[in-house]
């Protein structure tokens, strides 16, 4: 058995021997073997910890945003990763970005996080019978690096980023809708846009009006649309996104859906933190109709 | 003994002076008189018609470099003193403005100070003048109690240590009548809205001199935070049949041919229709941001970032217009 002053040296790092002591000193030869198997957890976890890329936008939150909204797997910066975002905000309640990995292959899952938001994660996406591309809005509470990965099939996160200045307040401010007296009235109303591009593919956007509170305004809960869902007609899934709170007011979503040369009826599912359901369908021309 | 104390004063203002450069890394003298000359308006008055000045700001966006003088301001001399049309960005571009106006015409008083609209360029200035003679119209002053605040938030962001000590101040006077004597001189005052939801514009009768704001810009891209395109459109028609003698933009030369009034309603009506055609074909708003702008709009300054600042500001209504209404399934 150590004693208490060969188990501290032997541990090499300040932190993990202050720790050690501490715990040894209050209660014994228990805590001991318990120490003993936190300082191997400790140093296994950092011995299969990720060999993370320099990040370009040196975002103090770099490792944190990674460790969180990208887990497991490898982590490089790629190119095909488009991120399209304003230098600076015009306005942090709508802050336009585009994403488009259409470049890569076999795309699981797309998530958007804005480094210094008091919420981070804006959004996952997975992309089924539609391009790796979504168009929408988000908060920004201050100038803050935009970083977006996307997981392919081989277990890699490949990851874009932008950075946009911008005036503070964005995420805790309430929302526009809270300064009309009948915003519930319209609660989920909806306008949308489908269209064809081409035997293949066509482009859908659509505007539902919502909140979107994100819980950070004084006396407003959070309260906005957190799952919006794609199908075909054929029932297969055409793209599933979760939306988080830093999503902007009035969500407006532009998708790129894969369809036949037939006429195709695309039906959209959404749902609310409150549970309140808006469903709708959306039809895309036929090919022969351009 | 006396002396050499009274001379201590300016030789440890000095030192102390130098020490804050010392302290913000700048230590060199390059450094030191570059930022003594950074924080200086250089302001001229030119005299665009008789005892009429302009003083003309670049025709740039916000930077840190030119501190916000990007805007036109105005003085008439008038019989019994001084009329000031947009008093600028800062409370230091007022106090230089304050200034120049008693460099160019020694002991008259200033009687009168107008904002055209509540942008924060056109009212900022405010605070170096006698807030009892500043005037426009009730929606202006409204405006501005309800936006001031948050403009000067932003002024402070972009624009730094220029704006120190800037408060947004509101004028006092409500102005409701078609003209007003002021000192001696008829003004004839038209109350428009278009670039903002009150937009006032002024005609010095006596000179003809007709001072636009911003519902006219020349060379210099419009900007379209607050517009209505639609509104704009018709109010410069109106602006068009107004008799002048010479316009005054908010951004660019004095004009005395009317191109001011042509070259933003070219503007304005390619952003509305260019704008309206990527929101009908489903581009996002980044996509719109990227597309062409013609030829003919290139020798505008800053027409690429104005145009992308467009694009959010448009984007949404058009939107609204735009895409059809969906009839939701329960």
């Amino acid at each position: 058995m150590k004693t208490r002053h060969e188990l501290i040296t032997d541990s090499e790092f300040t932190g993990r021997r202050s720790l050690t002591s501490v715990i040894t000193r209050v209660s014994g030869r228990g805590a001991r073997l318990l120490t003993a198997g936190l300082i191997m957890l400790l140093y296994s976890t950092s011995l299969l910890a990720r060999e993370l890329p320099q990040d370009p936008l040196d975002s103090i939150m770099w490792q944190s945003m990674a460790d969180r909204f990208m887990p497991d797997g490898q982590v490089v910066f790629d190119e095909r990763v488009k991120v399209m975002a304003p230098l600076s905000a015009e306005n942090q309640f709508h802050v336009p970005v585009t994403v488009d990995a259409s470049q890569l292959d076999d795309v699981k899952k797309i998530v958007v996080v804005a480094d210094l938001n008091p919420i981070p994660l804006v959004m996952t996406m997975r992309p089924e019978k539609a391009l790796s591309y979504i168009g929408f809005r988000l908060k920004l509470q201050q100038t803050s690096p935009i970083h977006v990965g996307v997981l392919t099939g081989d277990g890699v996160w490949r990851v874009g980023y932008a950075i946009v200045d911008a005036a503070g307040g964005g995420c805790s401010a309430p929302a526009a809708a809270h300064g009309t007296s009948n915003w519930m009235k319209t609660l989920g109303q909806t306008r949308a846009l489908a269209s064809r591009v081409d035997a293949g593919n066509a482009r859908m956007t659509l505007r539902m009006k919502h909140p979107m509170d994100t819980g950070l305004a004084p006396g407003i809960p959070a309260f906005y649309l957190n799952e919006l869902l794609v199908r075909n007609g054929a029932g297969d899934t055409v793209a599933e996104i979760d939306l988080y709170e830093p999503v902007s007011e009035n969500p407006t979503l532009t998708l790129r859906p894969r369809v036949g040369s037939e006429a195709e009826t695309l039906i959209v599912s959404t749902r609310d933190t409150e549970g309140n359901e808006f469903d709708f369908p959306l039809t895309i021309p036929a090919s022969t109709d351009l | 003994m006396k002396i050499s104390r009274v001379s201590a004063v300016p030789h440890s203002r000095a030192r102390r002076k130098a020490l804050q450069w010392f302290a913000a890394g700048c230590g060199c003298a390059v450094c030191g008189s570059l930022h003594a000359r950074f924080l200086d308006f250089d302001l001229s008055a030119v005299e665009i018609a008789s005892k009429t000045w302009a003083v003309l700001g670049s025709n740039e966006y916000f930077t840190m470099e030119n501190g916000g003088n990007i805007v036109n301001v105005a003085f008439i001399e008038v019989p019994d003193g001084v009329v000031v049309i947009d008093s600028g960005p800062s409370k230091r571009f007022g106090d230089a403005l304050r200034l120049l106006i008693e460099k160019t015409l020694p002991g008259k008083p200033i009687l009168r100070v107008y904002n055209t609209h509540h942008h924060p360029d056109h009212f900022l200035g405010n605070q170096s003048f006698d807030a009892s003679i500043i005037a426009a119209p009730q929606k202006v002053i409204d405006n501005i109690a309800l936006e001031g605040n948050g403009f000067a938030d932003n002024m402070y962001r972009l624009l730094g240590d220029w704006m120190r000590g800037t408060l947004p101040v509101a004028p006092t006077l409500a102005l409701d009548a078609n003209t007003e004597d002021v000192g001696g001189r008829k003004f004839s005052l038209f109350y428009l809205s278009g670039h903002t939801s009150s937009d006032l514009v002024i005609r010095d009768d006596e000179t003809g001199v007709l001072f636009c704001g911003d519902l006219a810009f020349l060379y210099r891209a419009p900007t379209t935070p607050h517009a209505d395109i639609a509104t704009w459109r018709q109010t410069l028609v109106t602006l068009g049949n107004i008799d002048k003698s010479l316009l005054l933009p908010g951004h660019g030369p004095s004009d005395s041919k009317e191109q001011a009034i042509s070259q933003t309603a070219d503007y304005i009506d390619w952003l509305h229709g260019g704008i309206s055609d990527a929101v009908s074909q489903g581009l996002t708003m980044n996509e719109a941001m990227l597309l062409p702008i013609p030829a003919r709009f290139e020798g505008l300054g800053v027409v690429r970032t104005e145009y992308e600042r467009s694009v959010v500001h448009l984007y949404p209504a058009l939107e609204d217009e735009l895409f059809p209404l969906i009839e939701l399934r329960r």
